[in-house]
């Protein structure tokens, strides 16, 4: 009879523990080490997003700006926090007119703070204009930057 | 559309129709992250799909096939329990 009890015993000392958890005030978002030294998981976020037309050995871009020539190579530069090791960064850059320009992404597995950037570049020149790069993190958009190219 | 549009075109439809051409566009990604994941095929993969769910494009199976030419001869042909290495997305 015990066994038809133990599902919601169970079930409760889960949901009680889940609330002393949460209760406990800030986040750390650092990567977190268990006693055996193993890193856990903890969440990732999207810190910042910065464009640019030049970058560092570092991924940091050493000219930023969100206005453009047509022939510059444009970086997005994304900054992220947590500790996951299957985390999907995706760039979506589209033209004014919501026009798809491309897209690409990346899957890094995620260790504290990291930098990865994204580039584009159009050897005939970038049509002048306004445009767009979202970035999704697993598949969901976090941020977003418009950038002109004159 | 009249006699002078078929002549000389009419010019509120073309611009609604002008798009810009990103067909030459080429892009890229690097990171301070590490990289250096394996996936396990199960019953029902296909490097479709698996760089559908790994890299969100279904397209880049190619780079998945790329990276394991030794072990898969035939690209519509993976067998589960086989270890693929992923390469950056």
């Amino acid at each position: 009879m015990l066994r038809y009890f133990r599902g919601p015993i169970v079930g409760t000392v889960c949901f009680a523990l889940t609330l002393t958890a949460s209760g406990c005030g800030k986040k750390d978002k650092a990567s977190v080490e268990t006693a055996s030294g193993a890193a856990v998981s903890t969440p990732v976020s999207v810190t910042d997003v910065k464009l640019g037309r030049a970058l560092g050995a570092d991924k940091r871009l050493t000219d930023e700006t969100d206005k453009f020539r047509p022939a510059d190579v444009i970086y997005a530069v994304v900054e992220t926090q947590g500790t996951a090791p299957n985390t999907l960064l995706q760039a979506h850059w589209t033209y004014q007119d919501g026009q798809l320009v491309d897209e690409s992404s990346r899957n890094i597995s995620a260790a504290g703070e990291d930098v990865t950037e994204f580039h584009v570049s159009k050897p005939s020149g970038w049509p002048k204009g306004k445009y767009t790069v979202q970035i999704l993190l697993n598949g969901a958009p976090v941020e977003s930057k418009d950038f002109e190219v004159k | 559309m009249g006699v002078l549009d078929k002549l000389f075109g009419n010019d509120s439809d073309k611009d609604k129709k002008a798009t810009a051409d990103f067909s030459d566009v080429r892009s890229g990604s690097s990171s301070t992250a590490a990289f250096n994941r394996t996936y396990t095929v199960v019953a029902g993969d296909s490097l479709s799909k698996i760089a559908k769910r790994e890299y969100g494009d279904a397209s880049k199976w190619h780079r998945i096939f790329e990276a394991n030419r030794d072990k898969i001869q035939n690209p519509d042909l993976i067998q589960p329990g086989q270890v693929l290495n992923l390469p950056q997305g």
